[in-house]
């Protein structure tokens, strides 16, 4: 069986691409006998129908409709064009995607995750078509800066990151911070802190109060990354988090920061401020416990808005984990994956449109309604209330990206790197290994790296 | 004993010409994948670029020197425990207790028993997710009502439990196969060696032991080689469940070989791992009929 699965895929993607072609080939061939034998008939000339092959995975309900919507009105506003969308979950897209961009017939347009094992190896395998050329034409340096634009960057050998050519542009924006619930924090008179040490004697009352502090689940595993992140994001310096990611000036990732970042986690288990049984939980359903009112906070990224604005009888809010005075005051973010152009794509010139499209004013707006934060800015006239959550994680955003404190997610760093973390990081949760252990642990692996690349 | 390969004015031919479409089928869906995966596994590539490199064994090397693969390899042969053995067991014991003496809604006992082997294995992993939740499990629920608080654990989070957790998810989809493999061998099991045992003085247990037991030696042979098969290549229930977490103390081979070809880009290093296990399974599932064989004949 496990022989078989690159086969599978292969066939699947096969498939696929078939079902996609199938329309647009079948459609012509009908009509030209029927125009010959029927020459008095004045019909139309039939406008030859261009069919753009777009994979995204925005397989969530309220995600899934802000794609058809903006889907819709390319289709209205390009006569002819016809968009064939798929709608794959990120794990089916990475491991489907590289195969069907190989292909001379895959997807024109597609989501491609950023970092060295996917839009890196994908460069390498020079299966991506650089937009330098359209990022001047349609002046997406006006709507992104460089910070953002390096994450979808790679020279073309495809070996260093955060440089060289831009190969995607992203249309949504993430930050990892604290949701809180806000029933529970006005009922017992906590107010949201601004410094590291008010955050722990936050927890400590909470915990005191017999109520679970930190909403949490590590079963699934990547979302121990940015537990563990969020706290060493406002330890260490920007230009370390750059160094380290971009894989630059042989950092280390057996520092003093990273080993006290992991401690902090260990006392926080050892003080009972996670979700009990944490270990044994999922991502999704620590959030349901949070949204059913479990718990008093829970250490996410924004893309949790929407989920925590539906369903549910509570009211939240979002801040950044706040940073002791001295410290960097720097959050986990960056921008969602973004659209990229596969480089043997008939339709460039076409897809370059639907990706200027995808980051356009009316996109951003879109999103914003949804709870998702924009990448790019919102027209003028979007109506933004105060006060919402929605609201308070596109402040947050707008705080890191005006202070250049958008930090990153360090399991970008190597191919390997998000696989040794998570199981590092739940060995430091489950306290089988130091602080000290873990973070040499995982130095081997980045270690390795460097000397290798 | 010989048998007679060519009936008079059949050429041989002939015979291939009936076996050609499922001949054609297998040997490229099945046997031209295997010998490609033995290829890849020679060489260092990512997946889907053109540029290969041949590394000779340099794989395999690395494979026995991997920490991770060693780990999920103890793994798996601890899976044989819960897909193997306990199932065998547990089938032997439903099967005599359903097997031999007609009782009403005997049916409905058998259908039920069997029920988890006819499930997808996500259905299964999904379910058995959510009755090993900590916080509102039926699992740690159930203790908790007991008054049994201390017993309750993170299940699927816990370094120890994870591991026979998962099996024993494995043991209850298992079970069935062995059970309803035995039934039907206990068939044709003949009633009058029950009788004359019993006319002899032998009690319920002797009977299962000296009856029952050797005249299934073809079947709990078939029952072995399945189950154990399906505890070395395990790969859906742990995806499902910890995905290899926590830390690595339920990575299996079939985990590894999806993470190392899929996530990490590594065709060459997953390809050794999986022909590595391919002859393991191999290894394991002749030995076993050899066994069997051979208890066989000396019968």
């Amino acid at each position: 069986m496990k022989k078989l699965f690159p086969v599978f895929s292969v066939l699947l993607v096969f498939s696929l691409l078939l079902a996609a072609c199938a329309k647009p080939t079948a459609a012509p061939a009908t009509e030209i006998p029927q125009a010959a034998t029927e020459p008095v008939e004045a019909t139309e000339p039939a406008a030859e129908t261009i069919t753009l092959v777009v994979w995204d995975q925005f397989y969530r309900d309220v995600e899934s409709q802000v794609m058809e919507t903006l889907n819709a009105e390319f289709e209205a506003s390009h006569p002819g064009v016809k968009i064939e969308r798929v709608v794959k979950t990120l794990d089916d897209l990475k491991v489907t995607l590289k195969l069907a961009l190989a292909q001379s017939d895959g997807p024109d347009v597609a989501q491609v995750n950023q970092g060295r094992s996917d839009m890196g190896a994908m460069v390498q395998a020079d299966l991506l078509l650089p937009l330098n050329d359209y990022a001047a034409q349609y002046k997406w340096d006006e709507r992104f800066s460089t910070s953002v634009a390096s994450r979808n960057s790679f020279t073309p050998d495809g070996k260093t990151f955060g440089q060289g050519n831009l190969y995607g542009v992203s249309p949504t924006a993430e930050v990892v911070g604290v949701f809180y619930n806000k029933g529970l924090f006005e009922a017992n008179g906590w107010e949201v802190p601004t410094t590291f040490d008010e955050f722990e004697a936050l927890l400590a009352e909470i915990k005191a109060a017999g109520i679970t502090p930190i909403s949490f689940g590590s079963l699934d595993g990547w979302n121990a990354i940015h537990e563990f992140s969020a706290v060493q994001h406002i330890l260490v310096t920007s230009e370390y988090i750059n160094d380290f990611v971009y894989g630059v000036n042989n950092v280390s990732f057996d520092t003093p920061e990273n080993q006290e970042a992991a401690r902090i986690m260990q006392d926080w288990v050892d003080k009972g401020y996670f979700t009990d049984g944490f270990s044994g939980i999922g991502y999704d359903d620590s959030n349901k416990l949070f949204k059913a009112g479990e718990g008093a906070m829970t250490i996410t990224g924004s893309w949790q808005v929407g989920e925590f604005l539906t369903d549910t009888d509570q009211t939240f809010g979002f801040f950044l984990l706040p940073s002791n005075e001295g410290n960097t005051r720097m959050a986990i973010g960056g921008v969602g994956i973004p659209f990229a152009i596969r480089k043997t794509t008939e339709h460039a010139d076409l897809a370059a449109e639907y990706l200027d499209w995808m980051v356009s004013e009316r996109a951003a707006e879109l999103w914003f309604q949804t709870g998702t934060l924009p990448a790019m800015p919102l027209p003028a006239s979007a109506v933004v209330e105060e006060g919402t959550l929605s609201t308070d994680a596109l402040n947050a955003w707008n705080t890191i990206n005006r202070e250049n404190a958008v930090g990153h997610y360090i399991d970008w760093a190597t191919p390997t790197f998000y696989d040794t973390i998570v199981a590092e990081l739940q060995k430091l949760f489950g306290k089988t290994v130091t602080p000290e252990e873990f973070t040499a642990a995982v130095e081997v692996d980045y270690a390795a790296f460097l000397a290798g690349n | 004993m010989q048998v007679q390969h060519r009936w008079p004015g059949e050429s041989r031919f002939h015979g291939w010409l009936y076996i050609l479409p499922g001949l054609v089928i297998y040997l490229i869906f099945v046997f031209y994948p295997i010998l490609e995966t033995i290829r890849t596994s020679f060489y260092q590539w990512d997946g889907f670029s053109s540029n290969r490199t041949f590394i000779g064994l340099e794989n395999y090397v690395s494979l026995i020197n991997d920490s991770q693969f060693l780990q999920a390899l103890l793994n798996n042969l601890t899976f044989i425990i819960f897909y193997s053995i306990i199932p065998i067991l547990i089938g032997l014991a439903l099967a005599s207790l359903l097997g031999r003496r007609p009782m009403p809604g005997m049916t409905f006992f058998r259908a039920g028993l069997f029920l988890p082997q006819i499930l997808s294995m996500v259905v299964v992993g999904v379910t058995w997710r959510w009755i090993f939740n900590p916080v509102f499990g039926p699992l740690n629920m159930g203790l908790r009502s007991l008054g049994l608080d201390a017993l309750t654990q993170s299940w699927l989070g816990d370094f120890n439990l994870a591991l026979p957790s998962v099996g024993s998810i494995g043991t209850w989809v298992q079970y069935g196969f062995c059970m309803i493999l035995f039934l039907a061998g206990m068939q044709r099991i003949p009633e009058d060696q029950y009788e004359a045992a019993e006319l002899d003085g032998a009690n319920g247990l002797k009977q299962f032991l000296y009856i029952t037991i050797p005249n299934l030696r073809a079947e709990l042979g078939v029952a072995l080689v399945t189950t154990m098969i399906a505890a070395m290549r395990v790969f859906d229930l742990v995806f499902v469940t910890t995905r290899g977490g926590p830390g690595d103390s339920t990575l299996v081979t079939g985990f590894l070989v999806y993470r190392s070809a899929f996530q990490q880009n590594r065709i060459g290093f997953a390809a050794a791992v999986a022909t590595v296990m391919t002859v393991i399974i191999f290894v394991i599932s002749v030995s076993i009929l050899r066994l069997q064989s051979r208890a066989e004949e000396e019968k």
